[in-house]
């Protein structure tokens, strides 16, 4: 008796295929009414009542929306997937609402600060210039200028801290680690405006220094620094013990296993730190209205005198109310945004080329 | 002959088989006690590693084996609640005594861990010369000093074109292979290794049994197995771990791993390396 083999296939493959992408032609019916047969009775609705459109989204979109997921899935598929049709309607109705608001705020600010932009808006200082002459003069040179040197300060103070204390709390483990995660966490609670008057209390007023830089990147630090230290300890948890192991038992001080092998090996995460830090104080006014103050001129010296920020030049020409003034507001939050997305751009750049070299 | 090498035998569990006409023994642990918190790991274990010799210890998981050798390189202390009393000699000297230095202890012991743990930002080459350069040691030639470990290592065939490459690249048995050049760079005079083959395929196995043999030449080997196995392939002496109804480990038996395997004094010895338990 010999046993029938079955010939086998010869067809040629020569593409890739996904035979997963393939989709059922009922299957894909039943797609197109889940995603036409909601938004249909919204529109319906939005155009037959007065009632406004967001009322409407909550209380007619998404539980038909999720109602018809759960049927088309089980008369579709499967009982058993219910639970991933809610949980994907629910997920991307939440996505949506997220890229529609950070959308929104991006969309006002490159519209209306756009028009404002030109070279001159850039390197101009804002030297005999009233809420009312028109764009083409003056500019936020000086505030930009002033809200790095600011910044600058801050990281300066804050990061060697941060990363210290993260350190002392996962690496040295000190008696007084808890302590100190406390004292960070409770930091982060800080409102900005108390930093401004501590620094202002403590430095201006008991005449210490003036207004200036350094007392913003003061001001700035104590607002940095639990940001730094809180990211930067959770990164340095994520180094696996066993290459602290290693280097411990190759005869390393614990300074070296820091220094160069946990640091390096958490570089990434350090970086991510320093740009939350950052981040976190780059739009804050209110303490540099205690610290910096504002001046209309150029003013380079980081120890010495009042120094204008792009934050507080949104302040000062909001302020005052006239057309032009609040186009010259939008313009500076502008500048803003794309300083911020610039930096964060230079910092991811210089990562990865320190990482292949 | 060093006096300070030579052993005096303090308890009847303490004498050990050495090496015809060879009294020098490196390391060796008198009457240690080990603790997590209040509760006692190991009870009286008196063991000597001869000079130049491969020391298997064997014995079921939990009963302290790893405890053990990370005690003998001082790395033990870092675990929280750690505790110890007795005595650990390397070269006649307590390592414990508070004059001397941990960090000098470990370039002299060295270690190689369960889980190959080379460092992912370092490449190949780096990572042979990092023990030199987180011990501060001074060398010259590092070409030859990377040639000469990965050998031993039998690695350098595999790597010797891309010593370049991030050790991340490497397979799982290539790092192990790479951690082990990595700890005989800073020539160490005792090598601990912690069940240095459990997640490895055959070949690498193979090829780093190969590496104990070669490095004992010149190199006190103590390694952690479950490997009955590998245990026969590898060690000159054999020590036998159990720890009975939670009670503290002890060393049940302590001889030449031909004698261990195949006329154990002890029939818990016997029962364990016939598979009986375990």
């Amino acid at each position: 008796m010999t046993i029938l083999q079955e010939k086998p296939s010869e067809e040629v493959f020569t593409e890739p295929q996904y035979p997963w992408r393939k989709v059922n032609p009922s299957t894909s019916i039943t797609n197109s009414i889940i995603v036409v047969l909601p938004i249909s009775i919204f529109a319906l609705s939005f155009f037959l009542t007065d009632l406004p459109g967001a009322l409407l989204f909550i209380v007619i979109f998404l539980p038909v929306q999720i109602l018809v997921a759960i049927f088309a899935t089980i008369w579709g598929i499967s009982k058993k997937r219910v639970g991933d049709a809610v949980l994907s309607v629910l997920s991307l109705v939440a996505f949506s609402f997220v890229i529609a608001l950070m959308g929104s705020v991006l969309f006002s600010v490159f519209s209306r600060g756009l028009p404002a932009i030109s070279l001159s808006f850039l390197t101009q200082n804002n030297t005999y210039i009233s809420p009312t002459t028109e764009l083409d003069y003056g500019g936020v040179g000086h505030a930009l200028l002033g809200t790095l040197m600011v910044v600058a300060i801050g990281m300066i103070i804050s990061v060697p801290l941060g990363i210290a204390s993260a350190i002392y709390i996962t690496d040295m483990k000190g008696r007084l680690a808890g302590f100190v995660r406390f004292m960070v966490q409770a930091m982060s609670g800080v409102p900005s405006i108390v930093a401004g008057l501590f620094i202002l209390a403590a430095f201006i007023l008991t005449d210490v220094s003036g207004f200036s830089a350094l007392t913003g990147g003061l001001a700035y630090s104590i607002l940095m620094l639990p940001t730094v230290a809180r990211t930067s300890e959770e990164v340095l948890k994520l180094v696996p013990k066993e290459l602290r192991d290693a280097a411990i038992a190759l005869g390393s001080s614990r300074a070296r296993v820091i220094m160069k092998i946990v640091l390096p090996t958490a570089r990434t995460g350090i970086l991510t730190a320093v740009i939350l830090g950052v981040a976190r104080v780059i739009g804050e006014t209110a303490p540099l209205l205690l610290t910096t103050s504002n001046t209309n001129g150029t003013n380079l010296n980081p120890f010495v005198d009042a120094v204008s920020t792009i934050p507080v030049y949104i302040f000062q020409f909001l302020g005052s109310g006239y057309p032009t003034a609040i186009n010259r507001s939008w313009g500076a939050a502008f500048v803003l945004l794309t300083t911020v997305a610039i930096l964060f751009a230079i910092a991811r750049i210089v990562e990865r080329s320190t990482k292949k070299g | 002959m060093n006096i300070k090498n030579v052993r005096v035998p303090s308890s009847p569990q303490d004498v050990h088989p050495n090496k015809p006409g060879d009294a020098n023994v490196h390391l060796e642990t008198q009457n240690l006690h080990v603790w997590f918190g209040k509760r006692l790991i190991l009870e009286k274990v008196n063991l000597a590693f001869p000079e130049n010799s491969v020391t298997a210890l064997i014995g079921p998981s939990g009963c302290g084996k790893s405890t053990f050798i990370r005690v003998l390189n001082r790395m033990h202390e870092f675990i929280p609640g750690a505790a110890l009393a007795g005595r650990v000699l390397y070269d006649g000297q307590d390592i414990y005594d508070a004059a001397v230095d941990p960090v000098n202890i470990r370039t002299k012991v060295g270690m190689v861990f369960q889980k190959p743990n080379p460092f992912p930002t370092m490449s190949i080459r780096d990572n042979v010369l990092s023990g030199l350069k987180l011990a501060q040691m001074t060398y010259e030639n590092s070409e030859e000093i990377v040639r000469t470990c990965l050998e031993r290592a039998s690695l350098w065939n595999e790597v010797k074109d891309r010593l370049d490459a991030s050790a991340s690249s490497l397979s799982g048995g290539q790092q192990q292979r790479l951690c082990i050049a990595r700890s005989l760079a800073v020539s160490p005079k005792v090598l601990l290794m912690d069940e240095p083959c459990s997640a490895l395929d055959p070949g690498s196995t193979r090829r780093i049994e190969d590496t104990i043999r070669e490095i004992s030449s010149d190199m006190t080997v103590v390694i952690v197995t479950h490997n009955m196995a590998q245990a026969q392939r590898v060690s000159d002496y054999t020590a036998f771990f159990l720890s009975e109804d939670g009670a503290p480990a002890q060393v049940v038996e302590n001889a030449k791993t031909e004698e261990i395997f195949k006329k154990p004094k002890d029939s818990r010895t016997n029962d364990y390396v016939n598979g009986l338990f375990g």
